[in-house]
């Protein structure tokens, strides 16, 4: 049987500290190998940005457009005046109109809605309805709208004293400038055409909403 | 006794041991072994930790609510990387992404926009900040290099806000805007 030499003490003693070097180098490497893991040669971070964008609807003050005035004198603050309401020969009505631009802005799928609050044009008196036969006591007239490539016309017919309006859909947000057209036609009468208007002071308040379809 | 003979012995091997070791020390003067004690630093960077509240820059509602144009004082309070460092020289690097409306997935109507972009500068690093525009198709200054190790703080802002597409365009109405900011340490190897 083969007797294997027994190493010497100081062999054994290197031996045990080589065995300590190398396990403590092991686990030196254990812990330089989690600490790469961790930490790199590289370091990033990221922070977000954020806002928020509301539903907004805008309309600025009218302007009338340039060369659209007929028998119209203007606009004073927000009241569009006719200029020569009736013939002075036959009462009748006289034809007006004009074409107000309005800058406006939705930011989200809307509606445009246009509302006459008498139906009409109508004396200052209260009167509800027609009531002189022959007569013109209220005074109808139209008002187009047209935004974002879409029109639509409200005719009012001045028969009965009442608010009266339309609206337009418009399924995206739209920017630019809304147009309204205001026409009084030759001889309007809630009556009959060309019927002699009643003495007074004709009045109606055209209003334009821009709101949430 | 037994007790005086077990001393006897002990003694011995002592005496035995002192002998060999002295019969080493005759082969030569001095006896010495090197032993190599070594470690790394290894090249790492840390991105330091983030001051000024959360890590969003947090601008609110973007648009004038008169006119739906963008707001032109728009503005956050700066996020401060601290204690950042690298262990070897370096270069910085930022990067954004533009603020886009994140319900609204329809293209923009004309007129309109769905985007908001910005300039994102880290400062505090190196002489140049590292600076980047999300509308630029090319940001030359996004990186920037340092020749030495560093650690410090850098900070990190927000300006020059602008509606995609310009500065006529509306952003479209939309509750959630989201963009990003990523600062980027690395080290050379």
């Amino acid at each position: 049987m083969e007797r294997r030499a027994l190493p010497s003490t100081r062999e054994t003693g290197f031996r045990a500290l080589a065995r300590t070097l190398a396990g403590m180098a092991a686990v030196a490497g254990l812990a330089m190998g989690s600490a790469a893991l961790a930490e790199s040669n590289t370091a990033s971070r990221t922070m977000a940005v954020s806002g928020s964008t509301p539903e907004i609807c805008a309309l600025q003050p009218g302007a009338v457009q340039t060369g659209s005035l007929v028998n119209m004198t203007g606009l004073d603050g927000d009241t569009l005046r006719v200029a020569q309401f009736a013939d002075p020969t036959t009462l009748a009505v006289r034809a007006a109109n004009a074409t107000l631009s309005i800058s406006a802005v939705c930011n989200f799928p809307h509606k445009v809605r246009v509302q006459s609050e008498n139906n009409g044009m109508w004396p200052g008196d209260g009167r509800q309805a027609l009531d002189a036969h022959g007569f013109t006591s209220a005074v109808p007239y139209q008002a187009r709208v047209t935004w974002n490539g879409a029109s639509n016309t409200l005719e009012t017919d001045a028969r009965v004293r009442h608010q009266v309006e339309d609206e337009l859909s418009v399924n995206m947000p739209a920017a630019g400038s809304v147009e309204l057209h205001v026409e009084i036609a030759p001889g309007a009468s809630n009556s009959q055409a060309n019927a002699p208007l009643l003495a007074g002071t004709y009045t109606d308040t055209l209003r334009i909403f821009l709101e949430p379809l | 006794m037994i007790r005086k003979s077990s001393l006897a012995l002990a003694l011995a091997l002592l005496g035995s041991t002192m002998a060999h070791a002295q019969t080493e020390t005759a082969a030569s003067t001095t006896a010495s072994r090197a032993f190599t004690v070594t470690g790394n630093v290894p090249v790492i960077c840390a991105g330091g930790a983030l001051t000024g509240g959360d890590s969003t820059f947090a601008l609110g509602v973007l648009v004038n609510t008169t006119t739906g144009l963008l707001r032109t004082d728009l503005a956050a309070p700066n996020k401060v990387l601290s204690g950042a460092f690298c262990s070897a020289l370096s270069t910085i690097s930022i990067a954004a992404t533009r603020m886009t409306a994140q319900n609204v997935t329809a293209p923009a109507p004309s007129g309109f926009s769905t985007g908001v972009d910005f300039t994102a500068t880290a400062s505090g690093w190196t002489t140049t900040p590292a600076s980047v525009n999300t509308a630029a198709s090319t940001n030359p200054e996004a990186t920037q290099s340092r020749a030495t190790p560093f650690t410090g703080d850098i900070t990190v802002g927000l300006s020059n806000f602008a509606t995609t597409g310009g500065s006529t365009l509306r952003p479209v109405a939309d509750t959630s805007y989201l963009g990003s900011v990523t600062v980027t340490l690395t080290a050379a190897n």
